[in-house]
């Protein structure tokens, strides 16, 4: 009575990728989307003559060791076609006030070492050891990954082999980098990523954080060429090609379990369709909320209760009359800081505490159309920063009024004209994410990595949490946290386990 | 045992943190989870974007002979409660059925955002020669008829940042339909821009509203209505078309100032060869969506067989039919003339709504209404409700989403 092996659920880079991996080892694959595109937030919107991504500022693609699961490695063997750009830095950070500074980081091991040491000077052999560690993170994750998962482990071999990954896994950022002894300065540097995690480095996972910036020093960041839909496209066509069907505007309304509570299939559009498996692209308490309640899971149910909802973002996206030269724009990735210390920039975020503006044309010239380029803000939010009882005559205002707190303040921090050449522009909010993802309170990056809710414990947990037979999970909100090579890998954890399970016949 | 590279740190807070994990779980009340909608973003997206909305028609105001205002309520047998707000010049995508016909047209809404408040909604319909939807409406809808609306949509709207203060609306016909929304934002304090009106008709009697926007601009002096007409010479309106000059003798001195087209496409013709005499940045012209696209093989650089007729095989959540098309029929017009359903809002390429993946064959797509992304492009994806075979095709078009 199963139409499929696998019913994939929500075509977010997650979904898409597990979609694929089933699909790739020969299993019959359905992938539902309740949008007529696929992506989710790994797409782009046309206004004028600009098309806007409206997330990704870039991708932690390659990693820093052969053996560590990345999305270029699933890229190759999944044989998507998609050609991607390198950049050369890692950010330009400029911090306001009387002890700011203004630099340039470059990416390449080399390059970081290089580049951090002179603009905090002192600080090479620390960064030496940034990425000794995180080469020691790597080595344990594949250690990990052999045993296959934490189960199988020697918790002596983990201690003695790899103390660190055990000491930076437990503690915040914060206190790592101060056991380093880095300076002020050079610890403001250094957490400059913070909010690609959605966490201040007080509460922000040592290893996670590590093992994210690292990478991104070390293969570079990459932007995909064709963008994100083009991106999310030649996943389909992956699909597609071996033998998977995807069907869009098809929004799952229900799902279907047997009586002793394993998942057997989803409804959609009035139709019931039965698999015998079934990976969510979507976070558990929406699969909850679209369950009877009696074959919800208690132990599922305290979890999501407990959680935090992860980051969401204010985003301005700009189409501008003039080139990025002609503006006096350089850099691809500029993060505007209020305050050195990343702790003060997360608790001042609703008062410029931290912003990035992106110019996508720095890094592919041709992304808009000649004499013009492209500007796109991002503004952290929290779960319970969008106003209460905002009324929807009132948003329009909103959306403006802080599109031109931020443009202004840009402006004056650069120095620049921008306002003047607005040709095309376009607001999002937390408002626009839960309206095209649906997450509670628009988060983009699932639950908040709170201290204890940070991506080991997500690990070592797994099994333990997941109570429902026959359902996986898989996205931002699932093992690794947000991001899209994130999202890549638990797809392809998930479906690994689901093609291995099959197999067995389980 | 290796050497630590961070001895000052301790290894405890790894175990803490997942005992904690264990506590802070069982300590958590076992309560239903939170529902989306009661997340304060959620809600607002929900109040701005419903899935759909329910409406019906409470009253028909005749505005000329052939133009009627159908004033819309929510259908709350439906389950619609209350209409969501809009930004003047959003349009409806409104779908109707029964027994003779069914269809699925944009339409501005004509009302004032706060009437959205009041729980209602005006379009306003003009007859046209050919215009299948409209004439049906004109003759067939009553008070009680039924329909379901999309959230409202669109970028025809003045975004203070972008826009000049002061905006010229160069209307034709019809097109003054999202204009009449606009100044009453303005009148209601809802938007803040200084908005004159060419509007272009054959006679002061096709102009309608025009007696509304003069009294409204008597109140609020933001608010300017002049009419252009280009059959009738009448004392106070202008006589002719609008033209560069007429455009340039309202508009501010030594200022900037923003044009919105709205009107039909031949209008869009007309003006938009006037105003390039005018040296207008692009940033500040903006046009209301092109419409549906007619007779693509008339088009300078057409490469296809003019009379050719191709066949179009689509599939549909796995099922597939076949149905015929010509060379000057959009894809979205041959499926809806075979009666199957395929999701569409702004026909005119702009809106995405009908993204369909091109899985063999070719289309012809025009370039003024191509609004696919760069990707489309890569791998064969179109926007039926602007694309024209070029040989037999088959596409994989998304069912209509079902309405909630």
């Amino acid at each position: 009575m199963n139409n499929y092996d696998v019913i994939v659920v929500g075509a977010g880079n997650g979904g898409l990728c597990a979609a694929a991996t089933c699909a790739k080892a020969g299993l019959s694959v359905l992938v539902l989307e309740k949008h007529n595109i696929p992506g989710g937030c790994a797409t782009s919107f046309v206004r004028g003559r600009f098309e806007f991504e409206p997330s990704l500022h870039e991708l932690c693609a390659d990693s820093t060791h052969p053996k560590m699961r990345s999305m270029v490695h699933i890229y190759r063997e999944l044989g998507v076609k998609t050609d991607f750009l390198k950049e050369d830095y890692l950010y330009r950070v400029i911090c306001k006030g009387k002890d700011g500074y203004d630099h340039k980081i470059k990416a390449t091991r080399q390059g970081f070492i290089d580049s951090m040491d002179e603009a905090a000077p002192g600080c090479r052999r620390q960064m030496e050891t940034l990425f000794e560690l995180n080469d020691l993170f790597d080595a344990a994750q594949i250690y990990m990954d052999d045993c296959g998962g934490v189960t199988g482990m020697n918790p002596i071999t983990l201690l003695t082999k790899y103390g660190d990954f055990v000491r930076a896994a437990g503690n915040s950022t914060d206190k790592l980098l101060s056991a380093l002894g880095l300076s002020e300065k050079a610890k403001s540097l250094t957490n400059t990523y913070w909010g690609y995690l959605g966490n201040p480095p007080r509460d922000l996972n040592a290893m996670h954080f590590i093992s994210l910036l690292m990478a991104y020093a070390q293969a570079q960041p990459y932007v995909p060429k064709n963008r994100s839909h083009g991106m999310t496209l030649a996943m389909v066509k992956v699909i597609q090609e071996n033998g998977g069907e995807i069907r869009f505007n098809s929004e799952v309304t229900e799902f279907l379990y047997d009586e002793k509570g394993a998942a057997t299939g989803v409804v959609v559009n009035g139709e019931n369709i039965y698999a015998r498996k079934i990976i969510s692209n979507i976070i558990p308490n929406n699969v909850m909320n679209l369950s009877k309640s009696r074959f919800t899971k208690k132990m599922m149910r305290k979890l999501a209760n407990a959680r935090k909802m992860g980051m969401s973002v204010g985003c301005v996206y700009l189409g501008l009359n003039a080139t990025a030269k002609q503006l006096g724009i350089e850099d691809y990735s500029v993060f505007v800081l209020q305050d050195k210390d990343a702790n003060v920039q997360y608790d001042l975020r609703k008062s410029y505490g931290f912003y990035i503006v992106n110019c996508l044309n720095v890094v592919l010239p041709d992304c808009s159309p000649r004499g013009t380029s492209m500007l796109f803000f991002t503004i952290t939010y929290f779960d319970g920063d969008f106003p209460e009882d905002m009324k929807p005559e009132e948003y329009k205002k909103y959306k403006n009024d802080l599109a031109k707190k931020y443009i202004e303040d840009y402006e004056k921090v650069m120095g620049i004209d921008i306002m003047s050449h607005i040709e095309e522009i376009s607001v999002a909010t937390p408002v626009t994410f839960a309206r095209y993802l649906s997450t509670p309170n628009g988060t983009i990056y699932g639950y908040m990595s709170q201290t204890w809710d940070n991506v080991v414990n997500r690990v070592v947990f797994k099994d333990l949490e997941n109570r429902v037979k026959n359902m996986k999970f898989c996205g931002g909100h699932s093992l690794r946290g947000d991001g899209y090579p994130s999202a890549f890998i638990t797809g392809e954890m998930m479906a690994k386990e689901v093609i291995k399970e099959i197999k067995e016949g389980k | 045992m290796a050497k630590s590279l961070i001895p000052k740190l301790p290894l405890y807070p790894f175990v803490l943190s997942a005992i904690k994990r264990v506590i802070v779980v069982a300590k958590t009340p076992d309560t239903p989870v939170k529902p989306l909608g009661e997340y304060p973003a959620n809600k607002l997206a929900d109040a701005l974007h419903p899935a759909c909305q329910y409406l019906k028609v409470e009253k028909i105001i005749e505005q000329t002979e052939d133009v009627k205002t159908f004033v819309f309520v929510p259908d709350t047998t439906r389950g619609t409660k209350n209409l969501a707000w809009f930004s003047a010049g959003s349009y409806l995508s409104i779908s109707y059925s029964d027994d003779n016909i069914r269809f699925t047209r944009p339409y501005s809404l004509s009302s004032s955002p706060r009437k959205s408040k009041e729980n209602h909604y005006c379009i306003t319909v003009k007859r046209t020669e050919g215009g299948i939807a409209s004439n049906y409406m004109l003759d067939n809808w009553t008070v009680g008829t039924k329909v379901v609306a999309s959230d409202p949509q669109g970028d025809f709207t003045y975004e203070p940042l972008r826009d000049a203060k002061h905006v010229i609306g160069v209307v034709g016909g019809s097109g003054i339909t999202p204009f009449r929304s606009m100044a009453y934002a303005i009148a209601d304090g809802d938007e803040d821009f200084d908005l004159t009106i060419l509007y272009g008709s054959r006679t002061l009697e096709d102009a309608v509203f025009t007696d509304e926007l003069k009294a409204l601009s008597e109140t609020c002096p933001k608010i300017k209505l002049i009419n252009v007409l280009s059959e009738q010479r009448v004392k106070g309106c202008k006589y002719g078309f609008i033209t560069a000059k007429l455009i340039e003798s309202v508009a501010p001195k030594g200022e900037p100032y923003s044009l919105f087209l709205c009107g039909p496409q031949a209008m869009y013709e007309f003006v938009d060869k006037e105003i390039k005499t005018l040296k207008l940045k692009p940033k500040y012209i903006r046009h209301e969506l092109f419409g549906e696209y007619f007779n693509p093989t008339n088009d300078r650089g057409y490469k296809g067989k003019k009379d050719a007729e191709y066949t179009i095989t689509v599939r549909i959540s796995g099922k597939e039919q076949k149905v015929p098309c010509d060379a000057n029929t959009s894809v979205l017009r041959a499926l809806e003339a075979a009666s199957i359903d395929a999701p569409n809002r702004c026909r005119s390429g702009r809106c995405g709504w009908c993204h369909s993946q091109l899985l063999s064959g070719e289309v012809y797509t025009p370039k003024r209404v191509d609004g696919r992304r760069i990707g489309d492009l890569e791998y064969g994806y179109i926007h039926p409700c602007c694309s024209f075979p070029l040989s037999d095709i088959t596409i994989d078009v998304p069912p209509v989403p079902v309405a909630k």
